[in-house]
């Protein structure tokens, strides 16, 4: 991502390729302690979880899986409710991406600026962090709490926010911005650190105002962390579960079922494991597209 | 360099070894150890959790030989848990649920048949219309049987004293209760102020409505002639859906803000007489009778009748995981367990009712107090549920059924198209089980 810093690397590869073919088995053993946790418990499940897809695979004694092509691919296409759920999927993940962002940014900004206690302000930022997903989500769902929480007593609406079809996806989006925060704030904040102050001054010099500062300096230099951390709180946010499954499980009347939900449902509840598995491999597809054409045109504008 | 690599290669065997030989331990006991069960219990009232242990604990001292482990799991998530656990082989011996998830669980073969293994003493204890709650297909054509049943839930009317005698309405027994027409005009008298006379907590509607909906013949299921089941929407099935939607917007007797709700959700607005009745399961005592303020009256009544006061019943069940070792010993423990004391004890404790008839006539849970003299008598109102034999019901409950009432009793939608939904979404969904 940071181009301009790693600039000398390509004689040292050439370097290390000289070692033979001796020198290459033994990096081959000493990788082995890793590599084999990784395609064991990484790589294994993953081709398992792609080849369920095609097939019809079911719980139950009874059932005797066979292989079906893309018929769970099909039956997909063809099916409502997934597409309410991808729908649901998106909508979530792209709004809380963009909320997420724009929060984080401002609040970046600002622990970044010499105010009285920042020490202790950067610590509060991180808190939610700490939290475990079902906390948080048990957390929230006394915020909205239609007779306790502090929601509708601060507001002085008498909604029941989880419960309500307008209001549930919105209420769910808000504790998802919140939750993600402190990777971002984190992130923005470590590369706003690494801007060179020289570059400010010499905008001042010019006579740069605040916003002119940064538009021209901030971004352009924060850029890749932009784009790096965006791209990971947007994959993070598609295949978010546990959040939502504490606070909500996907209702009212599904308007909170995110795509994993779904896919935990049709496995867990109604027991379609290969129709499941077809869920999690679209998913994938779609997530590495969005991603692709996201990549490609902000890499193309840098260049 | 060379041992470095050996050194690695057993790290990599022994890492191997020890991820593959976890599934198959602990299967082979010397004869003379006491056999070991695990028991899944979902209770979670707190008399309920502390009846269940003790019953646990009595067994344990009295057999020796059989030794059984009281493992906590819960209503929101035992199904899932039960899928993976069937699936990975490594159920509970004994397990509590109830007769809608037996269904799913029996076709699949999850589940020990137990028609010929019950004892006879606990087979004529319990009606045959609690059996019928727990005979299923097993996957393959036949019926067996896959559970005992031991607690069933009926819905009644929980309602201020005050508020209705001060309306001066007729008190409704057993014999004689309330019809529905007379639950709407009395609901309307007490709308008063800022009293509503109904709160109907629809968080889950499906199974409420459903259940009801047999006061005047609805099933919402058919079988045809070439054993397929299809959802049925006609008159007989739009009776409740109608009588509570008009309680809603027509008669306004009933508080549109109370439908979010869950069962107990309510209980502070009834303490504060902001609803005079309560249309919920009998359960729900517990928590009235345990958080009413001291001067409050409440009474129990009876369920309402439409053309006859069935309603749909489920049982909550024990069943015997199909890969248990010791299916005989978990029968025998099951049969201690559910005798007729040990089942009054278990619905003093969940405030529920008991399927044997022995412990129905205990007088524990025949007193007039907490009104379970009402509670144990509408446990003669009780069918099964048709819905229960349906493959696919939870399905069509979640993805379907719940939405569409939601929808339909917000006011969003009208009679018409939820009935429409209910049948073609529904019919779509049921295809998929049956092919």
């Amino acid at each position: 991502m940071t181009a301009t810093a790693t600039k000398p690397a390509p004689p040292a590869r050439n370097a290390r390729g000289a070692g033979g073919p001796r020198r290459n088995r033994e990096m081959w053993v000493l990788m082995l302690p890793a590599l084999v946790p990784v395609l064991l418990f990484s790589v294994g499940p993953l081709l398992y979880g792609i080849g369920l897809a095609f097939t019809d695979a079911e719980s139950g004694k009874n059932h005797v899986t066979g292989f079906v092509g893309l018929e769970n691919f099909g039956d997909l296409l063809a099916d409502d409710t997934f597409w309410a759920s991808m729908r649901v999927g998106l909508i979530w993940a792209v709004t809380v991406t963009v909320l997420q962002f724009l929060a984080s940014l401002g609040l970046a900004l600002l622990l970044n600026q010499k105010l009285w206690l920042t020490g202790l302000a950067r610590v509060l930022t991180v808190v939610p962090w700490a939290m475990p997903p079902v906390v948080i989500g048990l957390m929230w769902r006394l915020v909205y709490h239609p007779d306790a929480g502090i929601v509708n007593s601060t507001l002085g609406t008498d909604i029941n926010w989880l419960a309500d079809f307008t209001w549930a996806l919105p209420a769910v989006i808000v504790m998802g911005v919140w939750s993600g925060m402190p990777q971002t704030t984190i992130v923005l904040l470590a590369g706003l650190q690494t801007i060179p102050k020289e570059l400010y001054e010499a905008g001042e010099m010019d006579g740069a105002g605040t916003w002119r500062k940064f538009w021209s300096i901030t971004l352009p230099q924060l850029r890749p962390i932009i784009v790096t951390i965006t791209s990971l709180d947007f994959v993070w946010n598609v295949n978010q579960f546990s959040l939502v499954y504490v606070l909500t499980q996907g209702g009212p009347g599904g308007q909170t079922r995110l795509p994993m939900l779904f896919a935990y449902e049709e496995a867990f509840r109604y027991g379609f494991f290969g129709y499941a598995a077809a869920l999690g491999v679209s998913i994938v597809i779609v997530v590495l597209a969005l991603l692709g054409v996201y990549l490609w045109r902000q890499l193309r504008e840098a260049s | 360099m060379r041992i470095k690599s050996a050194l690695a290669a057993a790290v990599v065997v022994a890492l191997a070894a020890g991820c593959g030989g976890g599934g198959d331990g602990g299967s082979s006991s010397a004869p003379d150890e006491p056999v070991k069960l695990d028991f899944l219990s979902l209770a979670w009232q707190k008399e309920s959790v502390a009846a269940n242990k003790q019953l646990v604990e009595e067994w344990n001292k009295a057999n020796p030989n059989i030794q059984v482990t009281y493992v906590q799991g819960s209503w929101d998530n035992v199904n899932d848990q039960l899928v993976t656990s069937f699936e990975g082989g490594d159920a509970p011996d004994v397990i509590h649920d109830d007769s809608p998830a037996l269904s799913g669980f029996a076709t699949k073969g999850y589940l020990l048949e137990l028609k010929d293994k019950l004892p006879a003493e606990l087979k004529s204890d319990i009606p045959q219309s609690a059996w019928d709650t727990v005979t299923f297909d097993d996957g393959k054509g036949a019926k067996g049987v896959y559970g005992v049943p031991f607690l069933q839930e009926s819905t009644v009317i929980i309602a201020n004293k005050k508020l209705l005698d001060a309306a001066k309405v007729r008190m409704p027994t057993p014999a004689e209760p309330w019809t529905w027409d007379e639950f709407a005009t009395i609901g309307k008298k007490l709308t008063k102020g800022d009293t509503y006379g109904v709160a109907w907590p629809m968080k889950s509607p499906v199974n409420k409505t459903l259940n009801l909906a047999l006061n005047f013949g609805g099933t919402f299921f058919q079988t045809g002639a070439d054993g397929k089941t299809t959802v049925k929407v006609g008159p007989q099935e739009k009776e409740v859906l109608q009588r509570i939607h008009d309680q809603l917007y027509k008669d306004k007797s009933a508080d549109t803000s109370a439908l979010g709700m869950g069962t107990a959700d309510p209980l502070p607005g009834f303490f504060a007489d902001k609803y005079a009745m309560l249309p919920v399961g009998v359960y729900l005592r517990q928590q009235v009778a345990e958080q009413a303020p001291d001067d409050f009256e409440w009474v129990t009544l009876p369920p309402l009748k439409g053309t006859g006061s069935e309603q749909g019943a489920v049982s909550q069940t024990l069943s015997v995981a199909a890969d248990s070792e010791h299916p005989d010993e978990a029968l025998k423990f099951i049969s201690f367990f559910l005798n007729g004391p040990n089942q009054a004890k278990l619905a003093k404790g969940d405030w529920l009712l008991p399927t044997s008839q022995q412990a129905a006539a205990d007088p524990a849970i025949t007193t007039e107090e907490n009104g379970w003299d009402v509670a144990t008598a509408s446990a003669k109102n009780l069918v099964v549920a048709p819905f229960l034999k349906v493959n696919g019901f939870d399905e069509w409950k979640s993805k379907v059924a719940t939405p569409a009432l939601q929808e339909y009793f917000a006011n969003k939608i009208s009679i018409d198209e939820v009935a429409k939904k209910l049948v073609e979404d529904g019919n779509e969904v049921l295809e998929r089980y049956q092919r």
